[in-house]
């Protein structure tokens, strides 16, 4: 009932036209970000921090959170018309809706991917008003000891999960983690790593390290590769036939499932949820040849679980305050920016705002499929802008944002100096999501060690005598040793 | 996946080398700013253990890159074309001059010479476009984050 009356107040104030509006921006921008090549998620969230920096925190969430969903949508119609994923969950999408578009379908693929994102959103979205806060009230229950194993396992789980090899995903992350040690010591105040410069007592702003490992990286790596074609295709029916609707019905409820249960466990990231509906479809069809060949099952049932991925994914977030992709720790460096740090106190402190935002994926997914069944053409002409003049935008807006912050010139020679690090890291195909999410969890996960210790007159002792912090260790250790011996599935390895 | 070519193992080994020295020097660090203290882990506790294990962990990664195994995953380990390398090295070096000119120059004629130069480096020729493009860029960006948005942006020689 408590969560019917929160989520009615929170209805009213995202139906509030400057909240509606935030909403709608960010959907346009999100989805313009993911039709971009060269962009992802990660990164248009990233650069378009700055547009929010003078909106209150509600709105500035809600805008942020309708471009991180938004933008999962808008991959969706480079990998069908140029057979480019406008980011990694989008790949594949790629493998039906391309050939979808070659046979003069694309118009269909689009718009099935277009309704399976609003059924998986919208669906996602309900459960997670559910879920949340009974989490976060037990969340509330938790002390240093158990913070602290929590936040151990979401970093533990995203090195398990992030690459083929486990000792450069624990590299990052220790690297993130030494990152955010740099400025005032959390606990006594002290400054560290700042060698007596001024700028670094603040510590690195995670808004001009994400712009660059994320912004700047991303043009880079783009810039250096050839152009690719687009396929002109018949937009014009977008909705499926009888026969497809038939086709697409199971495959996007299976996906919506899918979707939410992988999104609620940190680290997995987007593109296993997508690859799980995809073959999990393929294995029930009874004409599993027709998959990669223009099946529209291969697009109604990846793309179906990315957007119920993208909502389920909000639920460690809001409640324990650990971000499961790099989109989401970007997400939550928006939120730092703002003031305000997600959580089980969250639900306590903000209700307004938590349910504001929440009722705003209800109304985000509305507006996205309002803007992408019939704008679906304009999105597909935006594919044509030269990337030279894409380029240069991106790398305007990644110099304001990161100045215009503090008012900073040192912001931005921080960014560049993140952008030059996170190419060559992704040069060296060493994963960003385990850095940035050490960097981000870095003060906190150090606070929550510190305070444990000091409570137990440094005894160690005391995160093996709590029952659901030794729980959480556990489970921690049983990440790690899985994925040293290689016994996650190879599609949540190469997530 | 093709195996990483001897130019990339040296990049790789370089990195790495890089890495594990940095992390024994924050160790060495936050060995100064005290470990323990009176009311129990120092400043230097948790920087301190994190520069032990990233150093055990590049030293790590540095012995198996000598055995011959790649560290990363191989899915954008290729290295550009010469052509490449020069488009994306012509944007970092438009952002450098952006960083070393935004102060003195101010927002808005750093951004349009930024943009000008950058667009013209990258191939655009037809002037009209090129200064249309860099005019509409600088100046409707100030408009929107100045005006608009009451960003305070640097302002150059007068008042530009």
């Amino acid at each position: 009932m408590d969560t019917l009356t929160h989520l009615a107040s929170g209805f009213a104030a995202a139906l509030s036209p400057a909240y509606l509006a935030y909403a709608f921006a960010g959907c346009v921008l999100g989805t313009l970000i993911g039709v971009l090549p060269g962009l992802g998620p990660s990164a248009g969230t990233a650069i378009l921090i700055p547009l929010t920096f003078k909106l209150d925190p509600t709105g500035a969430i809600i805008m942020l959170a309708a471009i991180y969903y938004g933008a999962m949508y808008g991959g969706t119609i480079t990998s069908v018309l140029i057979n480019v994923p406008g980011e990694a969950a989008s790949v594949v999408t790629c493998f039906d809706g391309h050939q979808m578009a070659k046979q003069g379908r694309g118009g269909t693929a689009l718009g099935i991917a277009a309704i399976g994102s609003f059924i998986g959103g919208v669906v996602a979205t309900a459960a997670l008003a559910l879920i949340a806060p009974p989490l976060a009230k037990l969340a509330l229950k938790f002390g240093p000891p158990e913070f602290f194993a929590l936040m151990l396992l979401g970093l533990c789980l995203v090195s398990g999960l992030a690459g083929r090899s486990l000792a450069a995903a624990l590299l990052m992350t220790v690297l993130g983690l030494l990152v955010s040690m740099i400025g005032i010591d959390p606990v006594r105040g002290a400054p560290r790593f700042a060698f007596g410069i001024a700028d670094l007592y603040d510590g690195l702003g995670i808004v001009p390290v994400v712009m660059g490992l994320f912004g700047v990286s991303e043009i880079l790596i783009t810039a250096e590769q050839a152009a690719r074609e687009v396929i002109r295709t018949r937009l014009a029916h977008l909705l499926p036939s009888r026969d497809e609707w038939r086709r697409s019905w199971g495959a996007i409820w299976r996906g919506t499932g899918i979707g939410f249960g992988l999104g609620l466990i940190p680290g997995i990231g987007a593109i296993v949820p997508t690859f799980m509906a995809y073959i999990a479809e393929k294995r029930l069809s009874k004409t599993p040849e027709r998959f990669g060949h223009g099946a529209i099952e291969g697009v109604a049932a990846p793309e179906t679980a990315n957007n119920a991925y993208a909502n389920a994914a909000m639920v460690p977030f809001l409640t324990l305050g650990i971000p499961s992709s790099p989109t989401i720790a970007v997400l939550m460096g928006a939120f730092i920016v703002n003031g305000i740090t997600p959580g089980p106190f969250l639900f306590q402190e903000r209700p307004d705002l938590v349910w504001a935002v929440i009722a705003s994926f209800f109304v985000g997914n509305v507006i996205l499929l309002v803007l992408n069944l019939p704008l679906v053409g304009l999105w597909a002409k935006i594919l044509h802008v030269p990337f030279k003049y894409l380029a240069v935008g991106v790398l305007l807006f990644c110099l304001l944002g990161a100045y215009s912050l503090q008012q900073s010139v040192f912001d931005v020679w921080v960014m560049i100096g993140a952008g030059v690090v996170g190419y060559g890291l992704r040069r060296l195909d060493l994963p960003l999501a385990p850095l940035i999410l050490g960097l981000i969890l870095g003060p906190a996960i150090e606070k929550s060690l510190r305070t444990s210790l000091e409570m137990s007159a440094g005894d160690y002792g005391i995160f093996f005598t709590r029952p659901l912090c030794l729980g959480l260790l556990l489970v921690s250790a049983a990440v790690l040793a899985a994925a040293a011996l290689k016994l996650a599935p190879k599609q949540l390895r190469a997530a | 996946m093709s195996p990483p070519s001897a130019s990339h193992r040296a990049v790789e080994r370089a990195v790495l080398a890089c890495l594990g020295a940095i992390f024994v020097a924050a160790a060495a660090v936050a060995y100064g700013y005290s470990l323990k203290d009176d009311l129990g882990p120092g400043s230097g506790f948790f920087p301190f253990w994190l520069g032990v294990v990233g150093a055990a962990l590049s030293l790590f990664l540095l012995a198996q890159s000598w055995r011959g195994r790649s560290i990363g995953d191989g899915a954008e380990g290729s290295w550009p074309d010469r052509a490449g390398a020069l488009r994306s090295a012509v944007l970092l070096g438009g952002l450098v001059l952006s960083a070393l000119l935004l102060a003195p120059a101010g927002f808005r004629l750093t951004t349009f010479v930024v943009t000008a130069g950058l667009l013209a480096a990258l191939g655009v020729r037809r002037p009209l476009v090129l200064l249309g493009f860099a005019l509409v860029a600088s100046a409707g960006l100030f408009h929107v984050f100045y005006y608009w948005l009451r960003v305070p942006l640097p302002l150059g020689p007068f008042g530009l």
